[in-house]
């Protein structure tokens, strides 16, 4: 507990003053919006135009995060350029915020009673923009940017940590593993997490008061044993180890499936049953037995009635009393 | 090995690129190796929401339910099925299949509008 408590307070908290700036000209949302941010710890600048939310970004970016309305309104000032067919001053202000910094995180808000985020018109450098529909979802939004930011600023030697933590997991795992290598196990932590908002029990909140190391490491540790328990020691190794059942669903030995060199394997296995169940049936009449053995060694009718001293009647008789015990009929037969 | 993972949380970072040079490795090829790995997966999770959302499909994102070697969800609208690899970033499902039918016009919209601007 002393190491974990020392391991996470050797690194700065991710406690350290967010901002955001946000873009709306509609007074309850602006306020609404606002609110919420402060409630994630950002410090909040607002701008009611483009225009002014363009000036705001030029004066303090970066900013962790930009709020940018679909519909704001722009004022005749034409900081930004005009906009081009079909785009709207949200989106516009968004391209040039682009221009100035690629990489800052933006959000675009479309409040205004769409169903999805396929109905609004995006050019296609902002396709990757996360859109806001729901404003219950903020909150999952915003979350998932701060993970990526803090990602984003892990140093070398967090990032090797990471990379050590996950190998010798997965080297722990040994066959349990099943093909996994320790970049499956970290990425999937990462994307746990960016699902951690969410009610599924798959998602791995990340708490901001743990730093994103811990926090990944932790989800690591818990992937890895699930994959641990999802495998069986008696799942096969080798295609040879798959069990092999019958039609009856009876597990059966490989050795029951290795073919006979014998062309007829089948049919002689089928024939011995058949001898066996015939000479029971027959085991307590003497000149039964005896009739079938000549058949057996493929004597004719005249050399067998030879052998055993039966005059035709009498071979007949022991004929019918064969069937007679076999329960069957002449036809068919091949005695 | 587990404990060998544990123990790897309690070096110092001097420690762990000494002990990642002292392997042969560069530990800042090692660390770009391990930053690409998260990016990837990050890209992945970007790929399938930009795919499904050209669709006209729409998911929760907080909806993933995981299976046996991937994550499957369903569209809100049509309720066809999406799957995806965090590892490979295969994607499968009948909504990449097509349009959603459920919002198909305004996915062309949307595609007619990118190539416009």
């Amino acid at each position: 507990m002393a190491r974990l408590l020392s391991f996470v307070d050797a690194r700065p908290q991710f406690a350290s003053p967010k901002s955001a700036l946000l873009v709306e000209n509609d007074k309850s949302l602006l306020n609404y919006l606002k609110r919420c941010l402060k409630d994630e710890g950002y410090a909040v600048r607002i701008a009611a135009n483009s225009d002014d939310g363009f000036r705001l970004y030029r004066d303090y970016a970066p900013f962790n995060v930009v709020l940018i309305d679909y519909y704001v309104p722009q004022i005749k000032e034409f900081t930004i350029d005009l906009l081009a067919p079909r785009q709207t001053n949200g989106t516009a202000l968004a391209m040039a915020i682009r221009e100035i910094k690629p990489s800052q995180r933006m959000i675009i808000a479309a409040l205004g009673g769409y169903w999805n985020a396929s109905e609004l018109l995006l050019p296609r450098e902002l396709m990757h923009i996360p859109v806001l529909i729901d404003i219950l979802k903020l909150h999952s939004l915003l979350e998932r940017i701060e993970v990526e930011q803090a990602i984003e600023a892990l140093t070398d030697s967090e990032l090797q940590r990471l990379q050590r933590f996950a190998e010798f997991r997965v080297r722990g795992l040994g066959r349990a593993a099943r093909g996994r290598t320790w970049e499956d196990l970290l990425s999937e932590a990462q994307f746990r997490t960016f699902i951690g908002t969410g009610a599924t029990r798959e998602g791995r909140h990340w708490n901001k008061h743990v730093d994103i190391v811990w926090h990944l490491t932790g989800a690591m540790r818990s992937i890895s044993n699930c994959w641990k328990r999802q495998f069986t020691e008696k799942e096969a190794y080798l295609i040879s180890e798959l069990p092999i059942r019958d039609a009856e669903g009876q597990e059966q030995s490989l050795l029951d499936n290795v073919p006979s060199g014998h062309l007829a394997a089948d049919e002689r296995l089928i024939e011995k049953d058949e001898e066996e169940h015939v000479f029971t049936a027959v085991k307590d009449d003497l000149e039964a037995t005896q009739v079938l053995h000549g058949l057996l060694e493929g004597l004719k009718k005249n050399e067998i009635m030879s052998k055993y001293g039966l005059g035709d009647k009498e071979y007949a008789a022991v004929v019918k009393r064969i069937l007679k015990l076999l329960g069957r009929g002449n036809g068919g037969s091949k005695w | 090995m587990n404990q060998l993972a544990e123990s790897v949380l309690g070096l110092s970072d001097e420690a762990i690129l000494a002990e990642t040079h002292e392997a042969g490795s560069d530990p800042e090829q090692e660390a770009e190796r391990t930053r690409l790995v998260l990016r990837q997966a990050s890209k992945v999770i970007d790929g399938v929401s930009n795919r499904l959302l050209n669709l006209g499909h729409a998911i929760n994102p907080n909806d993933w339910r995981y299976g046996q070697w991937a994550y499957h969800n369903k569209c809100l609208y049509c309720g066809s099925s999406v799957s995806f690899t965090t590892a490979t970033g295969e994607m499968r499902g009948e909504a990449f299949e097509g349009l959603c039918p459920e919002s198909d016009q305004y996915a062309i919209r949307r595609r007619k509008a990118s190539r416009c601007v």
